[in-house]
């Protein structure tokens, strides 16, 4: 039998820090860059292990959410490590309990590679965002390159089964969802991108 | 549209430390060898040529997961997987197909060199094109600059 997202992300919990050490290193410092962009009353979707609220600026105001209770339990030893006002909520994005226009931003990092329903998840920002909010997304996405399409096609196929999916379309959801792109940057090959929208 | 290379300059991928440029072509050196050696311990010479890629295929792609494991932590998921991937996928069938056809007359130590090799290459290819594609790729001309 499958195993749930929450599932999959409660074992992957235990060793999520170990293998993103590496990428911690290297994508830090665009995440760095990305997130100094947040304004306002700000949504992180997927807090994961907690491993980016240190890129986080010190003076915001954030409401982190993530489906795995392991998850939060690692993130809010992080967080406290941290400082800041950050609160945690246990909760799904595809149906998110906050109310319309809550947020200025939305900030969400490598979450819609793993969302069973990802265009659901992006409605759901989209409704709690206020108008003319941004939605900063730091995210993998399938190339368009051939031969690197390919791979990531079939090793969706492997990946899915303990964790994310490898080749979505993330840019193309997100103007599906209603959102204006205002902003996509390559951080490697075309996989790794910051996006911006707005509402 | 704002240009590439404004964001380039910004990127701070564009400074990394030296350890992870080793580690790339390293861990590529290491794939490449690695698949050349297992395909050749499995693939016969007298093999169909089509089988012979398959398999080679299999294997490469079964030695690239094992591989990632232990590179991903160190080096980063997308930085491993894509060259690691290449590399086991296609270079095992390239692998598969050569010794089908040629495993009397390429000795093990030749074919080894061009498993690394072809790990080098890749890896090159590979950091090459990052370097091509990173940057802005859409940019509303009213849009905030990078920070």
């Amino acid at each position: 039998m499958p195993l749930t997202a929450r599932e999959k992300w409660d074992w992957l919990s235990l060793t999520y820090d170990l293998m993103t050490f590496g990428e911690d290193r290297r994508q830090g410092g665009e995440k760095r860059r990305l997130f100094a962009k947040i304004q306002g009353r700000t949504l992180l979707v997927a807090v994961g292990t907690g491993n980016d609220l240190k890129y986080l600026p010190s003076d915001c105001n954030l409401i982190a959410i993530d489906i795995s209770p392991r998850m939060i339990q690692r993130a809010c030893t992080k967080a406290h490590r941290e400082g800041g006002n950050i609160r945690m909520v246990l909760t799904d994005v595809q149906r998110l309990a906050f109310g319309d226009q809550t947020f200025d931003t939305v900030l969400t990092v490598c979450t819609f590679c793993s969302i069973p329903e990802p265009l659901q998840g992006l409605h759901e920002l989209y409704r709690v965002l206020k108008s003319g909010g941004r939605l900063l997304m730091f995210e993998h996405v399938r190339s368009k390159i051939g031969p690197f399409a390919l791979f990531l096609d079939f090793m969706t196929y492997l990946t899915r089964k303990f964790g994310p999916d490898l080749n979505r379309d993330t840019v193309g959801n997100v103007l599906q969802a209603g959102f204006q792109l205002q902003r996509e940057e390559n951080v490697y090959l075309d996989i790794v991108k910051a996006i911006e929208a707005t509402k | 549209m704002t240009s590439r290379s404004q964001s380039m300059e910004r990127s701070t991928r564009m400074t990394e430390p030296l350890y992870f440029c080793m580690g790339d072509y390293l861990a590529g050196l290491f794939t490449g060898l690695l698949t050349a050696f297992a395909v050749r311990a499995i693939v016969g010479p007298q093999w169909d040529m089509v089988v012979a890629m398959l398999v080679g295929m299999a294997v490469g792609m079964l030695l690239h997961l094992t591989l990632l494991l232990l590179f991903i932590p160190l080096l980063g998921t997308f930085e491993v997987m894509m060259p690691s991937g290449i590399i086991g996928m296609y270079g095992g069938m390239l692998f598969g197909m050569r010794d089908a056809m040629q495993q009397d007359v390429i000795s093990l130590s030749q074919a080894l060199a061009v498993g690394g090799l072809f790990g080098f290459v890749v890896v090159f290819v590979i950091r090459w094109s990052d370097r091509q594609l990173r940057g802005v790729v859409f940019a509303k001309p009213d849009s905030h600059p990078a920070c």
